[in-house]
């Protein structure tokens, strides 16, 4: 049976890491989390009195069960965990959803393509392949609308040294970051050594929808395209209905889709899914 | 089975017996008519037929409440609330919103709140002995006599003598809940031959059915894909996104949560309840994420989804039927004319040319 009922956690610390952003680290009370997580799964977080929501955990648990998420406030829920103080106590459940292909990632050289806080999903995959003595592999596509809302600052810092990082910002910047990122991939694929076979994104799905095309176009097989995809989600577990996309709930057989499954579960509508001209990362 | 099977000329004589040991729910008419399931301690009537007396609501919130509480946080931890349940027999359900409950046990399979409702009740069901109004079970394969899969009693009308309005019905257990429900119960058996003749009965009211082939027909243009968008967009004009066909859907079940904050007056501190109540995805809001962006921002993608939902091929290995169970519920309840039958036969006429 599954249990809807949320285990407690308890805010350890956090500090402020972008626009409206806060890297928060959490803590079990009275229970252990269910270990390993894998690699860009997520969690449903409850804040009381303003019901729950879905993020990414950013670093696997350590001895203590402590992990780290990062959280940008966007509305009614959000807006509440941030007059949180250390110590306060909310909700946990999880881990749910099929995160990023480990087979996969493991054999290939990896393009990952995040867009705002769509970093936030990547995160452990990045850490992850460094841990495996591959950073030489990973390759970091970051785009951001400016310099201010970038996050996890901390992380890409320790990351630069290891993998190849490049970011770009819409608004800012000189030639070589200006801009969309799709404006940048080409250039980025033809400075990297090992040209990666894998794609990894995470951001708008306007975004993903635009890499994913551009990949493709570059050589990349539909099936070496995965992209985590956002949905509103009321359970986590399947069972609200909210996060539909085709036959399939984004929290169970998702949030991580290949891209020609994607395609084939959206084709499944004639009408078409119309995304922004310009995409708003979260 | 053919072992499980029985004949008896009055139903109240079950009725008393089952009434021993579960509450009795069952369809009653009020005083404006409108039919409901209701509490009936020592019903001796013989129970109304869905064929003439469709419930606008079917069963489903037996198990699903419109509302329930799912937990509450006093501060400290959060604490189940556990549903609390009685042992009922929900007595006289027609075929079709059995279909949907067995349909509903495979979806809630995981769920500790739905399997602990639906454990505590039993199914009697009974056979239609006409077409409904707005109903098609027949052409989904849901009805009008009873799957034994779906209850744990049938109840099977054989005869009826005019002279001395009488009736013989024919009783099947169909489940081991079912037989252990007549336990104490002497009843007369019945035989291959009765059970010949619910068959026979049963085929001769399939029989009586309209014509619903464009509903077959556009199932199947809706699974090769070959509804222009247009259509769709046609249509969804008519749709007021007033959730009725989403409510009254007895396969029906996305929801939504909200929070209840009560002031706990002994510790004087905040307890905070979270409750779960029916969600459409009709609504403009259904699927809107915090960035905005909306997937499903069109109506015409809302009712295309939910047209999809109910007859996509796609939900077959999980369910092994469709989702649509026939009710006609939505054709009667929406007032526009986004229905089963306006819409299906809109599709039929628009794409088989
Ligand atoms: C798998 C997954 C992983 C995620 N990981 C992360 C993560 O790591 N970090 C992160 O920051 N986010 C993440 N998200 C996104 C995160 O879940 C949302 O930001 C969060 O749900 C927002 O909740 P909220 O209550 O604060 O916002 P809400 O109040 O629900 O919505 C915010 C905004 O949405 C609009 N809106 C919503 N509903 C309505 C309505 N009915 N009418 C009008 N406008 C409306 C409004 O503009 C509102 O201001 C993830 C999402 C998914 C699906
Ligand atoms: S879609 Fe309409 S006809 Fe089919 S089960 Fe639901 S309410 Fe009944
Ligand atoms: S979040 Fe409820 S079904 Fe996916």
């Amino acid at each position: 049976m599954l249990q809807l009922t949320p285990q407690t956690i308890r805010i350890v610390d956090f500090y402020d890491d972008g626009t409206d952003s806060r890297h928060f680290t959490f803590e079990p009370i009275g229970f252990a989390l269910e270990s390993p997580i894998a690699i860009g799964q997520f969690f449903m977080l409850t804040v009381p009195s303003r019901g729950l929501a879905p993020f990414t955990y950013t670093s696997f648990p350590d001895e203590q069960g402590r992990f780290n998420a990062l959280i940008r406030k966007v509305g009614k829920l959000t807006d509440q965990l941030f007059t949180c103080k250390k110590g306060d106590l909310l909700g946990y459940n999880g881990p749910y959803g099929n995160g990023w292909p480990l087979a996969e990632i493991n054999q290939k050289e990896v393009l990952i393509v995040a867009g705002g806080c769509g970093l936030a999903p990547v995160t452990t995959a990045i850490d992850y392949l460094i841990d495996q003595g591959r950073a030489n592999s990973v390759t970091l596509l970051y785009a951001s609308r400016d310099q201010e809302s970038q996050v996890l600052k901390q992380e890409r810092e320790r990351w630069q040294s290891k993998i190849n990082v490049y970011e770009t910002l819409d608004i800012q910047g000189d030639k070589d970051h200006s801009g969309l990122p799709t404006e940048h991939l080409s250039a980025v694929l033809n400075k990297v050594d090992h040209h990666p076979d894998i794609l990894l994104t995470c951001g708008p799905e306007a975004m993903m929808s635009n890499v994913a095309k551009m990949c493709v176009d570059l050589g990349f097989k539909s099936t070496d395209i995965w992209m985590s995809i956002e949905r509103r989600m009321r359970c986590g577990v399947g069972l609200c209905g909210h996060c539909y996309i085709g036959s399939t709930y984004a929290c169970k057989q998702g949030p991580t889709y290949r891209y020609d499954e994607f395609l084939a579960l959206e084709k499944a509508n004639t009408v078409a899914h119309l995304y922004p001209q310009y995409f708003q990362y979260c | 089975m053919l072992n499980d099977i029985y004949l008896l000329k009055d139903l109240s004589i079950l009725n008393a017996h089952l009434a021993q040991h579960y509450s009795v729910v069952r369809l009653a008419k009020d005083t404006d008519g409108e039919v409901t399931w209701t509490e009936q301690a020592g019903a001796t009537s013989a129970p109304l037929f869905g064929h003439a007396n469709l419930p606008l609501t079917s069963p489903k919130a037996f198990f699903f409440p419109e509302q329930e509480s799912l937990y509450k946080f006093d501060g400290k931890t959060f604490e189940t609330i556990h549903p609390k349940v009685k042992p009922i027999v929900l007595f006289g359900v027609q075929a079709c919103d059995l279909t949907a409950i067995a349909y509903q046990d495979q979806f809630f399979k995981h769920d500790p709140y739905y399997q602990t409702r639906r454990d505590s009740v039993l199914l009697v069901g009974i056979d239609c002995e006409a077409p409904c109004k707005n109903g098609f079970c027949a052409e989904v394969n849901a009805g009008p006599h009873v799957n034994s899969a779906t209850a744990d009693l049938i109840l099977s009308r054989l005869k009826i003598d005019d002279r001395t309005n009488t009736s013989e019905w024919l009783i099947v257990a169909s489940s081991e809940k079912g037989v252990d429900s007549l336990r104490d119960l002497t009843l007369e058996k019945a035989d291959e031959g009765h059970f010949k003749l619910r068959t026979k009965l049963g085929d001769q009211v399939r029989s009586q059915f309209a014509d619903f082939s464009y509903i077959s027909n556009a199932i199947e243009y809706l699974n090769d894909k070959s509804i222009p968008a247009q259509l769709w967009e046609e249509l969804s004009v008519r749709c007021l996104s007033c959730s009725g066909c989403t409510n009254l859907c007895p396969t029906c079940s996305c929801y939504s949560t909200f929070e209840v904050i009560e002031a706990e007056p002994i510790s004087n501190t905040l307890e905070f309840e979270t409750v779960r109540c029916w969600d459409s995805c009709l609504f403009e809001s259904f699927q809107r994420e915090a960035s905005d962006h909306n997937p499903s921002h069109k109506a015409a993608q809302r009712v295309e989804r939910f047209w999809f939902h109910k007859f996509s091929d796609e939900y077959l290995p999980e369910f092994e039927r469709h989702g649509c169970v026939g009710c006609g519920r939505c054709e009667q309840t929406c007032p526009g004319t986004i229905g089963v039958h306006s819409v299906m036969k809109r599709i039929d006429e628009v794409c088989c040319n």
